[in-house]
């Protein structure tokens, strides 16, 4: 980043919007669009700017990616001749960066192997990895209903306060925990507060046995709600170059946790009108589909190595038809959709499985028992759906037998769709359960099977494989 | 909460349901006034003649009748079941058939062969489907039974007790007690010394009971106590067919005011959901224009 000053581009600040910039160069030495310029803001530190736009006659308009605080115009703007770059390597893992790849950990300067622009081009198609594998996580309804892929993407939709960072840091502490490669985690314009959680529980978890802590293989990019629209615009960048690095470098198996997305779009949204695009559908930016497709695309897996991806999507007023989330939709292999009913019943993670749904639960990858069980869960849920609006009316005593036997076990697996987190533990004294896969196949059938049909409501929740659910109902019937 | 064209879809489909159950309320209202008028109307007279056989019996006449005798055989029993034809009644149906199984398994220890007789289609099925076939059905009563088609059943049930091939006939039904009160029982029919225990406290309050017997007690019994039979199966029938209007009643009444309820939430999301479709247009195109002119 740093130049030669003899040879380099000064300009000066022209005009400030808000969180963008207009700079005035030569004509004939212009910024590159997506280049790194400087501005010495004396007390307030130096401040990063990401070119956005050559408005003609030598201006340039740029995004700020700090806060634009004592800016004056007629200051000295400065061309850094590249993309703004983060470290990469192994010297970043246990580190936690800003969206500038600075560290904010306060444990020095990262002495990094090298450095990357945040800006690059996707893989290209024949590089891309085409192995499809499922990733088992324990949790009987995302194993079951929306099972993960190896190297995949997924996503977490969700209105306010549903759970979604709680899902996410229950993925983070059974996967990272488990896996040998390295993860990288991007906090993107959530609560500072919730970041600072992560990375002490980070310090505290191990990694299997092996008695390291997981923050050893892990590093954490951080622009959080406080920070202006630049730099949430940029942060899941800095995050992915890094965990592009580890993909294109070492071949390890990477994991990618995101938190949250639609911030990053919000951001876009925040400085497009700023920019002087015009707002298209519900005030977002014109360029929404093309942003995600960008950041989204680059999250693949190659020959060389696998990016695991969960990323957490914020459903604004609960509406799923929104532009932001709509367009996240598309560029996943699994969708988890929290729905406020479930949440409000108390059954947590509130997965509605109707809506839920991946890529690869098709009888080709899952086989075609699991396919089948999934499929038998779902139909009794749908079903039971279609009748609330008659037992609201009418009560159960109105439905035929069949139909009550389906409200019988649609409740029951409703209920079991619960289980009881490794992260929740503290609050709710339960100790945190990971279900096989073969477990939850099981339990899954034996329920649709009537198997269980005497077992009480009460006793599917929050247990692990239905044998907790016998275990439970004993002590029930105990008192 | 977004689709507000769905939740018009929705809300519409609510009225129609409402609909209906608010026309089967007031039917059901009508019906009920009828069939309790019929049921009053046969009260006094079930109790009046129940309570000449139980003095009949008291009488210390020497008189003999098979239906009056206690049965000490433990061969054949049988279980009348009385259930609507029709749904949409609430708990109704499902109470009888849970008294009927519990009753059924419970004969069926003490007595080899059990009968089933139902009547109302939707006993048959839903017994059916817990593993009880009726052995005889009968779908014919509705709300206004008649008395001779329940004549007809009381008789070929009558010549079967006294021909030895059944020792026991209970029924189950939901008897009326008020209109705001009806419990599903099961009573014992046959033999009828075992419903006269229940009547001898009426006998003592009751108006004199002196009777004299002419031409001879014997021949009064012989016309009476089958007659008695007769009256308090058709009572029953009498009390299910209130019971079964009342039900349908207070459960369309419910079922209506939770259409009610139903159609005022999906109205206001419906509202709220149009509303803040047309804001976010208007904000759209105003946008638009603001950002047009700079």
């Amino acid at each position: 980043m740093a130049s030669d000053t003899a040879t380099q581009n000064v300009g000066r600040i022209t005009q400030v919007i808000g969180s963008t910039f207009d700079a005035q160069f030569d004509e004939d030495k212009l910024p590159d669009i997506y280049n790194a310029v400087e501005i010495d803001l004396g007390e307030n530190g130096i401040l990063t700017g990401e070119v956005q736009q050559h408005l003609g006659g030598g201006r340039i308009r740029c995004v700020a990616l700090g806060s634009t605080d004592g800016m004056v115009r007629g200051q000295d703007c400065s061309d850094t001749g590249s993309p703004v770059s983060v470290p990469v390597g192994d010297a970043t893992l246990g580190r936690v960066f800003n969206v500038l790849g600075k560290p904010v950990d306060g444990r020095g300067e990262v002495e990094a192997e090298g450095y990357r622009p945040i800006h690059q081009p996707a893989p290209i198609v024949t590089d891309l990895s085409t192995n499809t594998e499922l990733f088992e996580t324990g949790i009987k309804v995302i194993d079951l209903l929306t099972p993960f892929v190896r190297g995949g993407k997924a996503g977490l939709f969700g209105g306010a306060g549903l759970g979604k960072t709680v899902i996410l840091t229950e993925l983070i502490a059974r996967i990272a925990s488990s896996h040998g490669g390295y993860s990288v985690f991007a906090g993107v314009g959530e609560r500072t507060r919730e970041g600072t959680d992560l990375w002490l529980e980070m310090q505290e978890a191990k990694i299997g046995d092996t008695g390291r802590s997981v923050i050893e293989q892990t590093c954490m990019v951080f622009g959080q709600m406080n920070e202006p629209p630049g730099a949430r615009l940029r942060v899941a960048l800095s995050a992915l170059t890094m965990a592009e690095h580890f993909r294109d470098s070492t071949g390890a198996d990477t994991l990618l946790f995101v938190d949250n997305i639609f911030r990053f779009s919000q951001a876009g949204s925040e400085v497009s009108a700023l920019l002087g695009r015009m707002p298209s559908a519900v005030g977002y930016q014109p360029t929404l589909a093309t942003e995600m497709g960008a950041l989204q695309e680059r999250i693949a897996s190659t020959k060389q190595g696998a990016i695991t991806s969960v990323q957490a999507v914020y459903v604004p007023a609960d509406d799923p038809t929104d532009p932001a989330p709509a367009t996240a939709f598309g560029n996943l292999d699994a969708f988890l959709y929290l729905e406020r009913n479930i949440a409000s019943k108390g059954i947590y993670p509130a997965v509605d499985p109707l809506a839920s749904s991946s890529r690869i639960l098709d009888p080709q990858y899952v086989g075609d028992r699991h396919y089948q069980i999934a499929r038998q869960v779902q139909t009794i849920l749908q079903r039971y759906r279609e009748l609330q609006d008659i037992i609201a009316i009418l009560g159960v005593d109105e439905l035929s037998e069949d139909d009550k036997m389906i409200v019988h076990r649609a409740r029951r697996l409703e209920r079991f769709l619960s289980q009881p987190f490794l992260v929740a533990e503290v609050f709710t004294g339960k100790p945190g359960e990971i279900t096989p896969l073969e477990d939850t196949l099981r339990s899954f059938e034996e329920i649709c099977n009537g198997k269980w049909d005497h077992l009480p409501e009460g006793a599917f929740m929050y247990v692990g494989s239905v044998d907790q659910a016998e275990e439970q109902a004993k002590k029930m019937a105990e008192g | 909460m977004a689709n507000a064209r769905a939740l018009d879809k929705r809300r519409k489909s609510v009225r129609n349901i409402r609909k209906i159950t608010r026309t089967m309320e007031l039917i059901a209202t009508a019906r009920f006034k009828k069939a309790m008028d019929r049921a009053t109307a046969a009260t006094s007279y079930t109790k009046r003649i129940t309570e000449v056989v139980a003095s009949l019996a008291k009488s210390g006449t020497e008189v003999q009748h098979p239906l009056l005798e206690e049965r000490t055989a433990t061969d054949n029993a049988a279980l009348i079941v009385l259930t609507s034809n029709r749904g949409l009644c609430g708990g109704y149906n499902g109470n009888i058939v849970r008294e009927t199984m519990k009753h059924f398994d419970r004969l069926s220890e003490t007595y080899d062969n059990t009968k089933l007789i139902v009547s109302g289609k939707r006993g048959i099925t839903n017994l059916e489907f817990r593993g009880y076939s009726a052995d005889e059905s009968y779908t014919q009563f509705e709300d206004e039974p008649l008395f001779e088609e329940v004549k007809e059943i009381a008789d070929s049930l009558l010549d079967e007790f006294i021909a030895g091939r059944l020792d026991r006939l209970d029924i189950a039904y939901t008897q009326f007690i008020s209109s705001s009160k009806q419990v599903a029982v099961v009573e014992t029919l046959l033999p009828l010394g075992s419903v006269g225990g229940a009547d001898e406290e009426s006998d003592d309050s009751g108006v004199d009971a002196d009777f004299e017997f002419f031409p001879s007690a014997e021949s009064i019994l012989e016309e009476v106590v089958p007659m008695s039979f007769r009256i308090n199966l058709f009572k029953c029938f009498l009390d299910a067919a209130v019971s079964e209007q009342i039900a349908r009643m207070v459960a369309m009444k419910s079922a209506t005011e939770n259409a009610d309820d139903m159609i005022r939430n999906l109205s206001m999301t419906y509202n709220r959901a149009r509303q803040s479709q047309i804001t976010g247009e208007i904000m759209e195109i105003i946008g638009g224009v603001e950002a047009l002119k700079s």
